[in-house]
């Protein structure tokens, strides 16, 4: 049995990195401001390059799920070996749903399938947290424990390496120079920034009284009909989809024709539940022609929806919804409040 | 057959013929260029490269191979387009997709079949794949319901139907009438009365506009039909037709894949259904 564990120094990385990229297109978080902003390598910009901290601005899916493209063209065309380095937790998490959408049932979509066979993830342990991280109460946690090809964390001046997969293997393998053997204390350094990430992230849930999956199965349908609950949550909703766009469980597309220099195009296109047209139909019926009645579509899809269909909560707890809503819509608010009951009522009224 | 390879692209289809059924509605008689078969109450995705697609339930006979027809009201922009559309120009066809009439189930029943508009032309599948096998059934009732008697569609047909078989009825009503009617006036609820159905072993199938369906539900519950016996069309806002992109959910189904049609016990707790 190989060994499952090695170190890389951050130098012998970015080399490494330098050296795949004639094979690959390698995409890294640079930090921009106070964001990390997926970007393709460039070993000139090493300084930029942030592979810790936080999730990125970015959901990860966009690298599967692309946010337009033309689906008449053949897949093959459509894609290429790709490497996305930095990606965290919880966009891992993600993609459970992101595969159990596109890639189960009847039908595979042939252009995610395809992004994601030539797709390798190098994940990596968030350092630090963010107020809107919450991924410990939506059954994640903050450094990654499987659905990855290879796993970094950060210790003692050096990087901890996790193979996740035959493909990261296989990439340790062809560069073998660049691996040495991690030992116990490599293993202890992980642990130890492990548990203080971990406690940032329970000292943020706790703080703010967030609700855990474990609470909330069956909270949607109990306020489905309290209409003033979700008017209140929607009113200062300005339908940009913007929630929906950073979000890495949304998965809905639009598909649209267009003409391409004369060629017939169709184009897949990210889509958003909030904006009135989306389940809008000839002869102008709408099943959801309020405002209030998409926001909670949007919550009911995520949080009774896929529980209900697959086990599973459709919210990470990345907190990008949170950032991106120029309303202030904070869906820990909504959580809390689907938990408390009839809203503008006392708990136990 | 469907395109597994890629499910969004779609195969070219000559239009036939084009019959004119209403000021409204007109029949495309379809070609498709490579063999793509259906079962009655499945729908597909009409494209008009380059410009838009549609999703429609065929209106022809599933056992016939050479043709498929589609009924289509002009009622956004590529239906407005379509009806634009003349003999020989070529169309994109995808599909189908969804589940079809349970005709298994169906068999050895009373079949009550309710109809608003141009929510005849799934029927028509439904009522030609009956036909197919007229004995099997215990009986075959139509009510159909027309805004006005130029607005009926199939017109030609629709007495011929009687015919094929000694188990069919059928009536049609409109709305208002005109001098030529001589018919019933009144909406279709008027007609779905002195009824001669065993309900212990019966199914009503009602396709129409979302008002429609809902008026003639309540009354055929009414009438001692049972939640499950009542078979409606769904058709939801069904874009990519897999169950993927999200448009068309119902509660926890896609009227795409799981549906376009339900019996009423599975969606009548569901929000917004006659929407």
């Amino acid at each position: 049995m190989e060994k499952t564990f090695y170190t890389i120094t951050k130098k012998d990385l970015f080399d490494l990195f330098s050296r795949l990229s004639k094979e690959y297109r390698i995409f890294v978080p640079y930090k921009k401001g106070e964001g990390l902003y997926f970007g393709e390598f460039n070993a000139e910009k090493e300084d930029e390059i942030e592979l810790g901290a936080i999730r990125q601005a970015q959901p990860f899916k966009s690298f599967i799920s692309v946010s337009r493209e033309n689906v008449l063209e053949p897949a093959e065309k459509r894609s290429g070996p790709v490497i996305v380095a930095g990606v965290k937790s919880c966009d891992l998490q993600s993609m459970v749903l992101q595969d159990h959408v596109f890639l189960e049932g009847d039908f595979k979509d042939p252009f995610y399938a395809k992004k994601r066979e030539d797709t390798i993830i190098i994940s990596h342990d968030c350092t630090t947290a963010k107020e809107t991280c919450f991924c410990m109460a939506m059954a994640g946690m903050p450094f990654p424990q499987k659905d990855f090809d290879m796993n970094l964390s950060p210790v003692d001046g050096h990087i901890l390496v996790e193979i996740g997969s035959e493909k990261g293997r296989a990439m340790v393998g062809g560069y073998k120079t660049f691996f040495k053997s991690a030992d116990s204390r490599d293993m202890k350094a992980r642990d130890e920034l492990r548990a203080k990430v971990s406690e940032e992230v329970s000292g943020f849930i706790s703080k703010r009284g967030t609700p855990k999956t474990t609470e909330l199965w069956g909270v949607v349908k109990k306020n489905y009909d309290n209409i003033p609950f979700w008017q209140d949550f929607s009113s200062t909703c300005v339908e940009c989809g913007a929630c929906n766009l950073g979000c890495p469980t949304c998965h809905c597309f639009l598909l649209y024709d267009s003409k391409g220099k004369d060629i017939p195009r169709r184009m897949k296109a990210w889509d958003s539940c909030l904006y009135n047209t989306f389940a809008r139909v000839a002869g102008d019926h709408n099943p959801r022609k309020h405002l209030y009645e998409r926001l909670r579509n949007r919550i009911d899809k995520k949080l009774d929806y896929f529980p209900h269909v697959m086990n599973y909560f459709a919210c990470t707890g990345c907190g990008r919804c949170i950032e991106a809503c120029p309303g202030d819509i904070d869906i820990r608010e909504i959580m809390k409040g689907l938990m408390k009951g009839a809203w503008n009522k006392p708990p136990n009224d | 057959m469907i395109n597994m390879k890629n499910p969004y692209s779609y195969i070219e289809a000559e239009i036939l013929d084009v019959i004119e059924e209403s000021p409204t509605i007109k029949t495309f008689r379809l070609k498709p260029k490579a063999d793509i078969g259906f079962r009655a109450g499945q729908f597909m995705d009409v494209t008009i490269p380059g410009v838009g697609e549609a999703p429609f339930t065929p209106s022809s006979n599933h056992d016939v191979k050479e043709y498929l027809d589609f009924t289509i009201m002009k009622a956004g922009r590529v239906t407005n387009l379509l009806h634009g559309m003349k003999k020989g120009e070529v169309v994109g066809l995808r599909g189908p997709y969804g589940k079809g009439y349970p005709l298994d189930i169906f068999k050895g029943k009373d079949i009550f079949i309710v109809g608003g508009g141009v929510g005849l032309a799934p029927l028509r599948a439904l009522l030609y794949a009956l036909f197919n096998e007229v004995d099997d059934y215990n009986k075959i009732i139509l009510k159909y319901g027309s805004r006005s008697p130029k607005d009926i569609i199939y017109k030609s047909e629709i007495d011929t139907w009687r015919d094929r078989g000694k188990n069919v009825s059928l009536e049609v009503s409109c709305d208002t009438g005109d001098d030529t009617w001589k018919g019933n006036v009144g909406l279709v609820t008027t007609i779905l009365k002195d009824l001669d159905i065993n309900m212990a072993n019966a199914v009503s199938i009602v396709c129409g506009p979302p008002i429609m369906m809902k008026f003639v539900t309540f009354k055929i519950l009414d009438l001692g039909f049972k939640d499950t016996q009542v078979y409606l069309s769904m058709e939801k806002n069904m874009s990519c037709g897999i169950g993927k992109c999200g448009h068309c959910r119902i509660g926890p189904y896609y009227a795409c894949k799981d549906g376009p049609v339900f019996t009423y016990d599975k969606i009548k707790d569901l929000p917004n259904i006659w929407d």
